[in-house]
């Protein structure tokens, strides 16, 4: 048997120095403890996890362990986690690498996570798993010996770049790794180039358009696992849907990648209670509403949808908007319908909407989010809740990661609401927060998603109520009810829509209705197109329920 | 294992370091660190270069673990096998406690000779495609070259001390502690010529296979030289992940004057 050996060959020489010198010695106390030490840190075994016993303060779930079990025994440590949305990839990852380091095979490692989610990680790595890992901002760490998180676009750019490819690391982990699917970017070649012992790949749409798509994530964990370029097309073809009709394509991926489904993970999700709360202009409002859709239908131009949203939304926003048209200097033929449509808004009493959450929230004490897509509805409302004794904190993407963490700080142990725009929705988790405002609904359905997904994650325990606001005989209505009633969004658990739509080709779901809106003459009209798209969405996503992967976990 | 009590493992290693223990009941464990462990521990370099600089005495911390979890909760550091400062304690005692010359605590009445042991607890690690470790605590006397496993489990069971007791004188070994070194070493790895290697066998198994579905990916691009540094970089990784290897590290050793009874008695269990 051809096995390396390595001897130690420094100690004795050491030790004969010390007694020829008389050097100092250890105590019998520190020796038998240093002894200890080594006992109690040494892994006797070639199989199990030995992190959950270091980590007695993390309740790992069943699906967890296993998932690093099996990537550490029959993957060894080159593997693509692919669960659903909110079933704890993180976590999974976590404990191979720290099963690593324990065994002290890993000391160096490179974490390439969104930049959004950089703070997350590191926090998530040193609070759960005790590794110290180390954000990599300006501060070159490269060369030593760490744990370094970073973004893509960070590692990628000069000078970082050269000195990232010259590493040699144990370890390597992409977060949201669909990005790479396509072998001819920059990221894909990047990330290829790195030198890595173990590597993970986490994502959980591990085949978004194309075939080819898991051929190159595979390839990158272990070149020829799927054959080459010309063996995999001329063996599988490209349709998608080989993947799962396939037997031998789908033992083989099985190999390489773990893919954990809510319902099998055997845990009692909370439930997601939605409720639609239909709301009625005042009639003051309801005129300013038909005022402005009717003046601008006469001039249109490409934002005068977006007035009649923004009015949905708070007087405020649409205020502001329209100011910024007027105050341009240029052509508009109906200027003075505009101008005293601006003096009928100044006049108008306070929100529809805005007092409809304070008629939810006023006799509780209970925490909620509220979610709108307005800087300026932002502003008011916090305003408005103010005058009501209610406390609110709120929540941008612009923030820095610092106020960031601070905003979810106040708002976990001080305030009673948290305001966010759009752009907040990404990278902060908020599960003890189980009350949810969609003040006014995003027309992108995944958008949707990620906002529940803050709150109705693992770690939730209570059941989560979502409230949508739409106001009646106004575009949000149809929104509502065309789009997302009849794709059944709220009563799905978790999205798949990303992929769906990519399928699709639909890129924006928001420009595509945008279009809807502007191009349609009547109201029947809006509604008939609106009809159709969900029809074209719900279909496809019955197929893909119907082939999704079954039983990934067979092969352990 | 090591470790079965968390507790007095602290309680031991913190009185060895000469600290004071202010309060010791229940699972909670408060010590008035000495300056020099303060400097291990507390990870406050600067304070420390200040305090010298400006040459005052400087003022060590107090620290109060929880050892018992159902007190988690309570003021004080929760420490248990996982823990950073319980690996950081782990760490300052593998430079601590490396290096020792001991000697058997007895109260003759005349003079006695005591005879000279070397004792290597060492830790050997088979890396392939996964990894475990095994410890070998062995010790050598140095007279006759009688050598025995387990020895700390004996040791254990003595009194030792640091100094030389009174009325005793040590007989200088026979065999030098460099070359009794060598016959451990040749004792451990005539253990490992008669292991059961199958996991080395394995991970060959592995990396053979995992290159040849490399080379097949690159069947058909190796006269690009672009492909070719690609592909022995991918050589590379996979022999980093599967090739079998074993390493023999010292976790600790020295020398130890053991009575010509305790000697025999060693010998003679073997």
């Amino acid at each position: 048997m051809n096995i390396q050996l390595n001897r130690d060959q420094e100690f004795i020489d050491e030790l004969d120095t010390k007694l020829e010198n008389e050097g100092s010695f250890s105590s019998w106390d520190l020796f038998r403890m240093s002894y200890r030490s080594a006992l109690a840190t040494t892994n006797p075994d070639f199989k199990g996890l030995s992190a959950p016993k270091r980590l007695p303060h993390v309740n790992f779930l069943q699906h967890q362990l296993d998932c690093a079990q099996q990537v550490v025994e029959e993957m060894n440590g080159r593997g693509l986690l692919a669960d659903e949305v909110g079933l704890g990839k993180t976590i999974e990852a976590g404990l191979v690498l720290k099963e690593y380091m324990i065994r002290g095979l890993v000391k160096k490692a490179l974490i390439l996570v969104p930049a959004s989610l950089v703070n997350q990680w590191v926090n998530e790595l040193s609070q759960k798993f005790y590794i110290p890992a180390i954000s990599q901002r300006r501060r070159p760490v490269w060369d030593q010996q760490n744990i370094v998180v970073t973004s893509i676009d960070t590692a990628k750019r000069p000078p970082h770049r050269d000195i990232i490819l010259k590493q040699e690391y144990d370890f390597v982990l992409i977060d949201e790794a669909h990005k790479l699917k396509n072998h001819k970017t920059k990221n894909y070649e990047f990330v290829r180039s790195l030198k890595k012992k173990y590597c993970l790949l986490l994502t959980a749409t591990p085949v978004q358009n194309k075939l080819i798509d898991i051929f190159n994530l595979v390839s990158i964990l272990k070149p020829g696992h799927l054959g080459n370029y010309e063996d995999f097309t001329d063996l599988f073809g490209k349709d998608r849907k080989n993947l799962f009709n396939d037997a031998h394509l789908k033992q083989l991926i099985q190999k390489v990648m773990v893919r954990n489904r809510r319902e099998d993970t055997g845990i009692d999700w909370t439930k997601r209670n939605v409720e639609t709360i239909w709301i009625d202009f005042t009639p003051e409002e309801q005129s300013a509403y038909q005022e402005l859709s009717r003046i601008s239908k006469e001039s249109p131009n490409f934002s005068s949808i977006t007035y009649t949203r923004e009015l949905c939304s708070s007087r405020e926003a649409c205020y502001l908007s329209l100011r910024k048209l007027l105050s341009q200097d240029r052509e508009i033929s109906n200027r003075a319908d505009y101008d005293n449509l601006m003096k009928q808004i100044e006049q108008l009493p306070h929100h529809a909407k805005a007092h409809k959450v304070i008629e939810l929230i006023e006799n509780t004490d209970e925490k909620f989010i509220i979610f709108t897509e307005y800087r300026a509805s932002q502003l008011y409302l916090q305003w408005y809740l103010q005058q009501h004794g209610i406390s609110s904190v709120p929540f941008r993407g612009g923030f820095k990661r610092g106020k960031k963490d601070w905003m979810r700080q106040l708002f976990e142990n001080h305030a009673q609401v948290l305001i966010a725009t759009e752009a907040g929705g990404e990278g902060i988790n908020l599960q003890f927060c189980n009350n949810m405002i969609n003040y006014d609904l995003p027309w992108n359905p995944m958008r949707l998603e990620q906002r529940i997904g803050r709150i109705h994650r693992f770690g939730q325990e209570s059941d989560v109520n979502i409230y949508n606001f739409a106001i009646r005989d106004t575009m949000e209505e149809h929104v509502l009810n065309l789009l997302y009633e009849k794709i059944k969004l709220f009563e799905r658990v978790v999205g798949n829509l990303d992929a769906i739509l990519s399928e699709l080709d639909i890129n924006d779901v928001e420009s595509e209705i945008e279009t809807i809106f502007n191009e349609s003459k009547t109201d029947g009209e809006v509604k008939i197109k609106l009809d159709n798209l969900s029809s074209v969405i719900s279909f496809a996503q019955d197929n893909q329920t119907e082939e999704d992967f079954n039983g990934t976990r067979e092969s352990s | 294992m090591g470790l079965e009590n968390l507790h007095d493992f602290l309680t031991d290693y913190f009185t060895a370091n000469q600290c004071d223990i202010t309060e010791n009941n229940n699972g909670k464990l408060s010590v008035q660190l000495t300056a020099e462990m303060d400097e291990i521990l507390m990870n406050r370099p600067f304070y420390w270069q200040y305090v010298k600089t400006l040459g005052y005495p400087g003022e060590p911390m107090g620290i109060t673990f929880i050892t018992n979890p159902d007190r988690r909760d309570e003021e004080g550091e929760w420490i248990h096998f996982g823990s950073p400062r319980l690996h950081q304690i782990f760490n300052t005692l593998i430079s601590q406690g490396k290096f020792t010359k001991i000697y058997q605590q007895i109260a003759p009445t005349q003079r006695t000779a005591l005879v000279p042991w070397l004792v290597i607890n060492s830790k050997i690690s088979y890396t392939g495609k996964h990894k475990k470790d095994e410890i070998k605590s062995i010790g050598l006397q140095l007279i006759n070259g009688a050598m025995i496993t387990h020895i700390m489990d004996e040791l254990d069971a003595m009194t030792l001390q640091s100094s030389i007791p009174d009325f005793c004188y040590t007989i200088t070994p026979l065999i030098r502690p460099k070359s009794g070194y060598l016959r451990i070493i040749q004792y451990i790895e005539s253990y490992l010529q008669n292991y059961d290697h199958s996991w080395a066998e394995e991970s060959w198994r592995y990396l053979e296979e995992e290159q040849k579905l490399l080379e097949h990916f690159y069947k058909n691009t190796n006269e690009d030289d672009e492909y070719k540094n690609q592909m022995t970089q991918e050589l590379v990784a996979i022999e980093n992940r599967f090739k079998p290897q074993i390493s023999i590290e010292v976790v600790n050793g020295g020398i130890f004057y053991l009575s010509q009874k305790s000697s025999n008695k060693l010998t003679g269990k073997n």
